[in-house]
């Protein structure tokens, strides 16, 4: 560790990072304590892209700012985690693995930074306390930022005492949301439950963790305040989404009342429901006379930089552009926005949003926790499931009059279930009896404690039917880490050895043990197209080559490479030929397009039906002492039925046991694959 | 008497059928390719000056059908026939169809064949001229029986207890002191009556640790028998070769001169002609080398003792069959190199299944000290009819670490197959192991050492690499942005 920084207060010299990787919690935790202003944590490799661009930032566009970052001051870049993780195996096809290992040979100096949702980490579900374990140790990771959609700070004790033994930096996290409901009290609540699971605080950094943009000013100032005040040595540091417009006075009134970081993000990156832009918030803030740690001519560079790639990301931008103060009330995270939006756009529902988003301002009014993931995803297809069920059967007749039950009865009735009318609450009575699955669960504590305590009686009814009370008395309220049985890891490591057919890394164990579906579609498409997501400019990753001469260059395990496409042919009968020269060599490519004929080749399944033991070519049905056989013969255990030949070596197939055949699958000198269907037998007893 | 071939008709495929066209070519003789149907378009056929279909994929239709090739020959005025190996190289009665139809046969004599092919037969013989066998007693009754042929042999532990009926090892017992004898005699016995409902047995030395070897032998019509010293052909995998070298790194001087002329003695005795090997199985342990059989034709590893000798004998084949007399002597035979080959052949490296297909790349590596006989080209569908040789790789140096480093050179710069799967990384693996370094492995090594040399495969070949990448680019340009981005 670099020990020559010991200088108090070095300011934004260059190339001297005040908080670097290897620094125990605590060293990190009393530089900042003695620091004169602010730190930023960049979100320009997360939050950035998940807010405004779907998380579709590739690392080989991203990877172009870290030597600005190397050198720029930053308390830490968060390049990792929330859906960044998920979209990277679902759509980039990148690991995280990957990016933390680019950015730490580009940027050796600078605090990498994930978002973790307590038991549910990058996933959408709690996962038992021995997967938690596991995944927090094997990561490299130096800042945990970890939120509980409920608050329920019960929540986070496995990721904390993890990080917290592993020496890294652990970062709980408050949701902040602005309502009745929310108050200094309830917060410090939430803040003491913090320090008491971290024993102080003199090994963490607290973050209030505005994801939908809604602190106003004089709301964050007095909650920082109050916080302040209880613990003059807790570090605070403020992330902020920019969505109802008000991010920089919000920001400029957390740094007034002691927060010692501020997120802020490029200038360049900026649209409306991601952070505050940088530059523009280090102008700001020292106008207004407070320090700001950040070396500004790195700062601007890196805003350049994004200037090279943006334009290739304008499709991923939401279709719904703009601030929007109105997030005060229907509470959309700025994470949620852009996907809930692509939703909508792929779901034919697009012009329904604004209902929907009525909808989610009345509703988490009577199931109270905070729109943040899993959360903000149970509200999004609870609600827009409720609007497109009415619209479905009632047209915009019926959108209009749920709104219209849901307002009177959660604004001019108080909620209260039995001031409506017999026929208003049979409607409610069916309000959530097709709620998803995770919303149910959520009623019944699989995720945690509900922050203000379970919702009414009815809301059960609704969800449940005649089973309500069972329900009711069936809710646990303890947190998943408590209840949740543990995985059986060996299994699931064996499981996944067998499906990839050899041993499994162990990064794509882990990414198996977070989302195991997309994580094999990942691995077999990296195993068919290499580092093609890594290598390629995102042009080409989207478009491919365009023109005879359109060239790609690029570097791979240390080797020059040059892809020049020479024509792509016209399509006949559902394939295209694609010549390209690489490093020269002219080569075609048969590409399938979707419609292809695919010649279906039946694979043999169940003991009944027996396969080709190898690749071969069956050069007899039968065998020489009976010859032929047909359907409908009966054969006996041990008896050959069929010899498949394959480079002269001749393999017989063997009757498992007595039994009628059914079917003879192949014909005569057919060549087979191992494992294809020969034939259908019937057993006989 | 002697008759000058002019047209040689090579009744083969592939890589031995390209070999000897080579050599037919240096001397101004034509050639006459024949191929089945799925052949038409394959290396020997556009190698040879003549080619001829003789029939469709299944080999006795084309390549085992000798009356098709005898009309083939006819028809293209050959005046010689070459077996090359595999197929028809043995076939005492082809050999004799051959030379009734007035063709010059290009191999050793049917009788010789016929009698070779027999494999009492050519061990009775072996025990007549004084050729070491593996020794055994036959009708084993008793304990003392087998220790008395023990001792009038002088026969050590291991042995081995058959059954005389046997197969498939049942009703064998490896006995490894006089303790087990009577157990282990009981216990063949009573395993023989219930497999095959005969309790005759044998006993056999056991040969632990046996090492392949054999020797190649010359003969022309006038009574010279020369060998061309041995080579060393223990790496197996299912009873195939696929490494061979040559000197034996298991022989000292006296032994090599005295399996050299044991089978020179041998192939006298027989009253062979044209090239033949005498195959050994050699007991590392106690240094004894015991008879096994004799390959009445050209070898696949007939490369590397060319190479360690500077001898053609495919060249000499052709000169027997001319009638001629050798124009050298023994002691002209100095080998003066060290010699390896690897055998190319289209399996999974893991698995040894057959992998078959389209060569879609063929990328051979060339450079100081590198043999290659290639049977396929770029572009060549490999038929699943036929065996998976696609190319022998011999590489030679001054010794044995030398000739290993040209291998190695070989197999790990730029040599590429692509469309089917080969040994070579195995190979690679194989050649690159300490013990093979040493010298130190029997006939089971592979698969003693599986594990280890699949573990020892590269795992990521740029190259390979590259070509998905280019795969993905190929894709995307022709079907644009997709649905998962």
């Amino acid at each position: 560790m670099d020990t020559r920084n010991r200088k108090k207060d070095s300011g934004t010299e260059k190339g001297k990072a005040l908080i670097r990787p290897g620094m125990t919690p605590r060293e990190i935790v009393s530089r900042l304590r003695s620091l004169d202003g602010i730190m930023i944590t960049s979100t320009g490799m997360r939050d950035a892209g998940q807010s405004d661009y779907k998380n579709r930032h590739r690392i080989y566009d991203l990877a172009t700012l870290a030597p600005c970052y190397e050198e720029m001051n930053l308390f830490s870049s968060e390049c990792h985690g929330g859906a960044r993780w998920h979209v990277g195996v679902m759509n980039r096809r990148e690991t995280p693995f990957e990016e933390i290992e680019l950015l730490r040979k580009l940027m050796p100096s600078v605090m990498l930074q994930t978002l973790i949702r307590e038991t549910n980490l990058w996933g959408y579900r709690p996962y038992p306390k021995n997967v938690i374990e596991y995944v927090v140790a094997n990561v490299d990771i130096d800042v945990w930022r970890c939120f509980s959609f409920l608050n329920d700070i019960r929540n986070m004790r496995a990721v904390a005492e993890v990080v917290m033994k592993r020496g890294r930096l652990f970062q709980p996290a408050i949701s902040f949301t602005q309502a009745d409901w929310t108050t200094n009290e309830y917060y410090l609540s939430v803040v003491n439950d913090i320090v008491d699971l971290c024993a102080g605080t003199d090994e963490i950094v607290l973050c209030i963790k505005d994801m939908a943009g809604v602190g106003s000013p004089k709301r964050i100032k007095s909650l920082i305040d109050a916080i302040k005040q209880k613990y003059p040595d807790l570090v605070v540091q403020y992330h902020r989404h920019a969505t109802d417009g008000l991010a920089m006075p919000a920001l400029l009134a957390a740094a007034e009342a002691g927060a010692g970081i501020l997120d802020a993000q490029e200038d360049s990156l900026t649209r409306f429901y991601g952070q505050a832009p940088i530059l523009g918030l280090h102008a700001y803030l020292e106008e207004s006379g407070i320090k700001v740690h950040l070396n500004r001519e790195a700062a601007e560079t890196a805003v350049q930089k994004v200037r090279d790639w943006i334009g290739h990301y304008e499709w991923a931008e939401s279709p719904f552009k703009g601030f929007d103060h109105q997030v005060t009330r229907h509470k959309m995270p700025g994470g949620a926005f852009p996907s809930s939006f692509e939703q909508a756009e792929k779901g034919g529902f697009l012009h329904l949003m604004p209902a929907i988003l009525k909808v989610m301002s009345l509703y988490n009014k009577i199931v109270r926790y905070f729109d943040v993931t899993p959360g903000s995803q149970i509200t999004w297809v609870t609600c827009s499931g409720i609007v497109n069920k009415y619209e479905k059967e009632r047209g915009s007749t019926g959108v209009r009059h749920i709104i219209d039950l849901l307002t009177r009865f959660v604004e001019k009735k108080q909620q209260d279930f039995n001031a409506m009318t017999k026929k208003e609450q049979e409607e409610l009575l069916e309000l959530f009896r097709n709620a998803p699955g995770d919303f149910k669960n959520l009623l019944l504590g699989g995720y945690g404690r509900l922050p203000m305590g379970w919702p009414d009686e009815w809301v059960y009814r609704s969800a449940f039917g005649e089973e309500w009370e069972e329900k009711i008395k069936s809710r646990n309220e303890l947190s998943p880490l408590d209840t949740l049985k543990p995985d059986d890891m060996d299994r699931i490591r064996k499981d996944l050895d067998d499906i990839l057919g050899r041993k499994a890394t162990e990064e794509e164990f882990i990414l198996y043990l977070m989302h195991p579906k997309d994580a094999v579609s990942l691995i077999e498409f990296r195993e068919k197209y290499g580092d093609a997501p890594l290598v390629l400019p995102t042009n080409v990753w989207r478009e491919g080559l365009k023109n005879p001469g359109d060239k790609v260059e690029f570097c791979h395990l240390g080797m020059p490479y040059c892809i020049e496409i020479v024509s792509i042919g016209a399509e006949h009968e559902g394939v295209i030929h694609v010549v390209m020269k690489v490093n020269n060599k002219t080569r075609v490519y048969k590409v399938e397009t979707p419609r292809a004929r695919k010649v279906e080749i039946r694979m043999a399944s169940g003991p009944n039906q027996i396969g080709a033991p190898i690749n071969g070519n069956v050069w007899r049905i039968g065998n020489p002492d009976r010859g032929s056989v047909k359907e409908g013969d009966i054969v006996h255990k041990g008896e050959e039925i069929a010899n498949l030949e394959a480079m002269k070596m001749e393999n017989a197939i063997l009757a498992p046991f007595d039994a009628q055949i059914e079917e003879i699958a192949v014909k005569l000198n057919e060549s087979v694959e191992e494992g294809q269907l020969l034939f259908v037998l019937k057993e006989l007893k | 008497m002697t008759k000058k071939i002019k047209r040689v008709l090579v009744a083969n495929r592939g890589v031995p059928a390209v070999r000897i066209m080579h050599t037919c070519c240096d001397r101004g003789i034509s050639t006459i390719a024949v191929y089945s149907t799925p052949d038409r378009l394959s290396h020997h056929v556009h190698t040879a000056s003549y080619s001829i279909h003789i029939g469709e994929a299944p080999p006795a239709e084309s390549y085992l059908n000798t009356e098709k090739i005898i009309k083939a020959a006819h028809k293209m005025n050959a005046d010689a026939i070459h077996p090359g190996w595999g197929f028809l190289a043995e076939n005492s009665q082809f050999a004799q169809m051959v030379m009734d139809a007035g063709l010059t046969w290009i191999g050793p004599s049917p009788n010789v064949l016929s009698l070779m092919g027999d494999k009492i037969r050519a061990k009775k013989l072996a025990i007549m001229a004084n050729v070491p066998t593996i020794p055994g007693i036959s009708d084993v009754t008793s304990v003392k029986q087998i220790k008395k042929w023990m001792k009038d042999e002088d026969v050590c532990y291991p042995i081995m207890i058959k059954a005389s009926a046997g197969g498939g090892g049942k009703g064998m017992v490896k006995v490894e002191d006089d303790g087990d004898l009577p157990q282990a005699l009981e216990k063949a016995r009573s395993e023989a009556r219930k497999a095959f409902g005969d309790d005759k047995l044998l006993a056999e030395k056991y040969i632990e640790r046996g090492r392949h070897i054999e020797v190649q032998v010359v003969a022309d019509t006038h009574g010279n028998v020369f060998h061309l010293y041995e080579r060393e052909c223990t790496l197996q995998r299912r009873h195939q070769k696929i490494i061979e070298e040559a000197p034996s790194p298991s022989l000292n001087h006296d032994l090599r001169q005295e399996i050299c002329y044991t089978a020179v003695r041998l192939m006298r005795e027989i009253g062979y002609t044209s090239a033949g090997t005498v195959e050994f199985i050699f007991d590392s342990s106690t240094q004894k080398f015991y008879f096994l059989e004799v390959n009445t034709r050209l070898q696949v590893e007939h490369g590397i003792t060319e190479l360690i000798t500077g001898i053609d004998i495919v060249g000499l084949m052709i000169d027997v069959a001319e009638g001629k007399k050798f124009e050298f002597s023994q002691d002209d035979i100095r080998p003066n190199r060290w010699a390896l080959e690897v055998r190319i052949n289209a399996e999974d490296p893991r698995t040894f299944s057959p992998s078959f297909g389209t060569i879609t790349r063929l990328q051979i590596p060339q450079g100081p000290g590198v043999r290659v006989a290639q049977g396929v080209y770029e572009g060549e569908d490999i038929p699943p009819y036929y065996d998976s040789l696609l190319m022998l790789l011999i590489a030679s140096g001054e010794d044995r670490p030398h000739a290993i480093r040209v291998m190695d050179r070989t197999l790990s710069r730029n040599f590429r197959v692509e469309g089917v799967k080969t040994l070579a990384p195995l190979l690679l693996s194989i050649i690159r192991h300490e013990k093979f370094k040493k010298g130190e492995f029997s006939t089971r090594f592979i698969e003693n050492h599986m594990d280890e040399l699949v573990s020892m495969f590269k795992d990521k070949d740029s190259q390979d690499e590259v070509l998905k990448i280019a795969k993905y680019v190929a894709e995307i340009s022709a079907l644009g942005s997709q649905e998962w981005m």
